[in-house]
């Protein structure tokens, strides 16, 4: 398997608060990296630190060999890495099409070439319909299928998807199911991070259990599942 | 991953970008034709000056507000730069006009760039700002060696003042504008200045290098007012601090965008239009209460018509969007 | 030199008292609505005339109408709010929506102040007896002293009501967190009227102490306090009552002594050029909030 991404040792504070405490993983190769725990365990915190939009204050990442470790967003993006997150932020004020352009402004390719690979994405997404609406127009669970293709845009080596099923109804979930196992049927390496447990449980090849900053259990699904730690995490104590 | 869409979205949009393009074009002809004929036909050349000059302003301030989210209170500035830089070289160092005024502009780029440490701030903190800044340089060329600038009584450019070559210099550089900001709204660096203000941390993330593009939007809204300032600066023969930078300018600039609607393109030309109109109209049948009356009409504006005429329109027919420039 | 210092921060209290009060009410505004007023220099300007239309009319001492302008100044408020805010915080953008608003009623007031007394500076005539008091080595006017020992009793009052009573403990919870006070129950638009009634009134009579201060107003002066109002509530932390005083009189005593050590002129570049510093430096002020993008 190749490692798109290793983390080590990371860490972060805010103030007094121990957000993330030497946490350590790799993934890669088309995997789906589930990550559980409950609020506030510090899944959210880990993504923001992978994707540059906190600097950590220990540790280091990796991605695709290079160390990326207190860069720029916008330099981590152009990595390969693509995120979706919790609450749908999406460009409001910009019609869809725009929206899934802004990823790939830089590319050298043509406009028309990028324009008809938007109307591809939203096609595929089911919001070809709704192309020239505000990004602001859609609901929840629109702006949050506007997002994941958005991500995909780039074409990213690495997904980081926050909550992707949070208040979205069961229809749509299964739709944004299939959409990720695809993903990484495609070869993409993802991570996930969800409350969702039977979702996670479906789509992931490996799990992560965090509780308050740290890493408490990993493996298999069916290991995580049985895993004490994590049950007792999960229910208190 | 990647199949390519239907023929049915693709001729959709050729569709839409033809519209588009024809009533760019037609927004165009219209305004050079009416602009052009003006002198021609006898018709009020300051009335028209200066509502091209409003027009100029508008659009140029909408790259800023409208594209890029910024609300610079002390726009002035740019103007009044633009206004001293082309008095100074044309007066006390014999520079001919044409030469002084893209130097013009060129100044009000400077002066953005030095005030680009500005644009990390928020809404009122940098509206503030921007207004306390625009006082500084006022109070700077105010007090300046007469030498240079004037003084309080200002600089005369030449020994007559050449109203119609202004004019027609006031034309070009309307259209030039409007020509930027047509580009502008369709053009990759649009599409992330708009990203960047709906949200810059997600823009970031998205691979926008968020400071270079707002600098970039911002360099761009300071050159026309720039030019607006020398141009006007030609037209009058006379620089002073007062009028070059009376916070009125910018005032006006706001409103006639906003009346209009921000982030399209032609939504400030048609609020700069009306609201030239408006106030020509009363002020001619109620010169005392012009002032009460514009103080009243901004905030009938806020209250009732806060996206402006365009906005408003396009708000109710969200579908033409793509056909509106 | 030394009495041109002492001079200078005596007058620098008194006339960064004022200053003070300008930061309270406009940073009440802030706090409760998020409303930066541009319009409240206007308003202050308008209570210096009120003052100066009853000196004229009825012989009124300035004293007399402080309470005149409270009270009027009150109810406008009240009914101004009503008027336009709850307009304001249904559009898309209320922050932008509410400059723009305000922007508009300054221009408004100064063109009425313009119609109605002309574009002359205009000063109250009004002396005290006696006409001036000796601090110290420094001779102070007698009206300013006055104008000082009003400021107090009004902060002091001021304060009482922010920290002592329901209401102002409510509105200071509603300064924190508009949304949390609404969920306990406390009717959050009452409140924000009031709010903004208090700072009306608060303006108004600052207003009048400056006409007891400074030697002449126009319809024109009223940008210059708006500025400094925005550097004392810059300087103290938007939307911080506290800092605001604090501030007001830092910036008060700045001033003065500015004046004491530069160029007229100099001296006004000074003012802008603490408030551009301190925003890029210090954002959050001495003693507030958030402040970038």
């Amino acid at each position: 398997m190749t490692t798109v991404l290793e983390v080590r040792g990371l860490t972060k504070r805010f103030g007094g608060l121990t957000a993330l405490e030497d946490v350590s993983l790799a993934a890669g190769g088309g995997k789906v990296v589930g990550i559980v725990g409950v609020n506030g365990a510090g899944k959210t915190t880990l993504m923001n630190c992978l994707c540059g939009i906190y600097r950590p204050d220990g540790g280091t990442i990796r991605i695709d060999g290079h160390d990326t470790t207190g860069h720029a967003p916008h330099q981590i993006a152009h990595r390969g890495v693509g995120r979706t997150f919790q609450v749908p932020r999406v460009f409001g004020k910009m019609s869809l099409i725009d929206n899934l352009l802004v990823p790939v402004l830089s590319r050298d390719q043509p406009d028309a070439q990028l324009l008809a690979q938007a109307e591809a994405m939203l096609e595929q997404m089911r919001l070809i319909h709704l192309r020239h609406n505000f990004a602001e127009e859609l609901s929840g669970g629109q702006q949050k299928l506007l997002e994941m293709g958005r991500m995909l845009m780039p074409e990213p080596r690495l997904v980081m998807l926050d909550e992707p099923f949070a208040g979205v109804h069961p229809q749509l979930c299964s739709f944004m199911i299939e959409r990720i196992a695809a993903m990484a049927a495609a070869g993409r390496t993802v991570l996930l991070i969800s409350h969702d447990l039977t979702s996670i449980y479906r789509l992931s090849d490996w799990l992560i259990a965090m509780n308050q900053g740290r890493i408490i259990a990993e493996g298999g699904v069916e290991d995580i599942r049985g895993n004490r730690d994590v049950i007792e995490a999960y229910l208190g104590g | 991953m990647t199949k390519p869409p239907s023929p049915l979205a693709l001729a959709d949009r050729e569709h839409g970008d033809r519209i588009y393009r024809r009533l760019a074009v037609l927004l165009g002809a219209a305004v050079s034709i009416y602009f052009v004929s003006v002198p021609l036909l006898g018709l009020n050349v300051a009335f028209h000056f200066y509502m091209m000059l409003w027009v100029t302003m508008a659009t140029a301030f909408n790259i800023t507000s409208g594209f890029s989210g910024y609300m610079p209170f002390g726009y002035v500035a740019f103007y009044g730069v633009g206004a001293f830089t082309t008095a100074v070289l044309v007066k006390k160092a014999g520079f001919a006009m044409f030469v002084a005024l893209p130097v013009a502009g060129l100044a009000g780029v400077l002066l953005s760039l030095l005030f680009a440490p500005t644009l990390r701030l928020s809404g009122i903190y940098f509206a503030i700002v921007s207004f306390a800044l625009a006082g500084i340089c006022r109070l700077t060329i105010a007090n300046l060696p007469e030498e240079i600038t004037g003084g309080s009584f200002g600089l005369q450019l030449g020994s007559r003042a050449q109203p119609i070559f202004a004019f027609y210099t006031m034309m070009a550089v309307m259209l030039a504008a409007l020509l930027g900001v047509l580009w502008l709204s369709r053009s990759r660096l649009g599409k992330a200045l708009r990203a960047v203000r709906d949200d810059a941390d997600a823009a970031d993330m998205m691979g926008v290098n968020v400071g270079w593009v707002r600098l970039q939007g911002w360099m761009l809204a300071a050159f026309f007012p720039a030019l607006c300032g020398g141009v006007e600066a030609w037209y009058t023969n006379v620089v002073d601090t007062e009028t070059a930078f009376n916070t009125l300018i910018t005032a006006k600039t706001v409103i006639y965008a906003v009346a209009g609607g921000l982030g399209t393109v032609t939504g400030p030309v048609v609020g700069a239009i009306a609201m030239s109109w408006l106030d020509e109209l009363i002020w001619r049948r109620f010169p005392l209460i012009n002032l009460l009356l514009l103080g009243v009409a901004v905030m009938l504006l806020v209250l009732f018509l806060p996206r402006g005429l365009v906005g408003t329109i396009l708000r109710a027919r969200p579908q033409w969007r793509r056909y509106i420039p | 030199m030394t009495a041109l210092v002492l001079n200078g921060l005596v007058n620098g209290i008194i006339v960064g008292g004022l200053y003070a009060l300008l930061g309270l009410s406009l940073s009440l505004l802030y706090g409760v609505l998020r409303v930066v007023n541009f319009a409240h220099g206007e308003l202050v300007i308008g209570g210096s005339f009120v003052a100066y239309m009853l000196f004229r009319a009825l012989g009124l001492p300035p004293l007399y109408s402080l309470p005149v302008a409270a009270v009027s100044f009150f109810a406008a408020g009240w009914c101004a709010y009503y008027l336009l805010i709850p307009r304001l915080s249904r559009s898309d953008d209320p922050e932008t929506m509410s400059f723009l608003l305000m922007y508009g009623l300054s221009i408004a007031l100064a063109a009425t102040l313009l119609l109605l007394f002309g574009a002359d500076s205009r000063s109250i005539d009004y002396s005290f007896n006696p006409i001036s008091v000796a601090i110290g080595p420094v001779n102070v006017s007698t009206a300013r002293v006055v104008a000082l020992a009003v400021t107090i009793v009004i902060t002091a009052a001021m304060g009482w009501f922010l920290f002592r009573t329901l209401p102002g403990k409510a509105l200071r919870a509603a300064t924190m967190n508009r949304e949390a006070t609404q969920i306990i129950g406390i009717n959050v638009v009452r409140l924000s009227a009031l709010a903004f009634a208090l700072a009306f009134a608060i303006a108004g009579m600052t207003g009048v102490l400056i006409a007891l201060v400074f030697p002449a107003f126009s319809p024109f002066s009223g940008g210059e306090y708006s500025i400094i109002g925005f550097i004392v509530i810059v300087l103290g932390g938007l939307g911080n009552p506290v800092g605001a005083l604090i501030a007001g009189v830092f910036y008060g005593v700045a001033e003065q002594m500015a004046t004491v050590f530069l160029p007229q002129a100099l001296a006004q570049i000074v003012g802008f050029a603490l408030l551009v510093g301190t925003i890029l430096v210090r954002p959050t002020g001495l003693f507030g909030f958030r402040a970038l993008r």
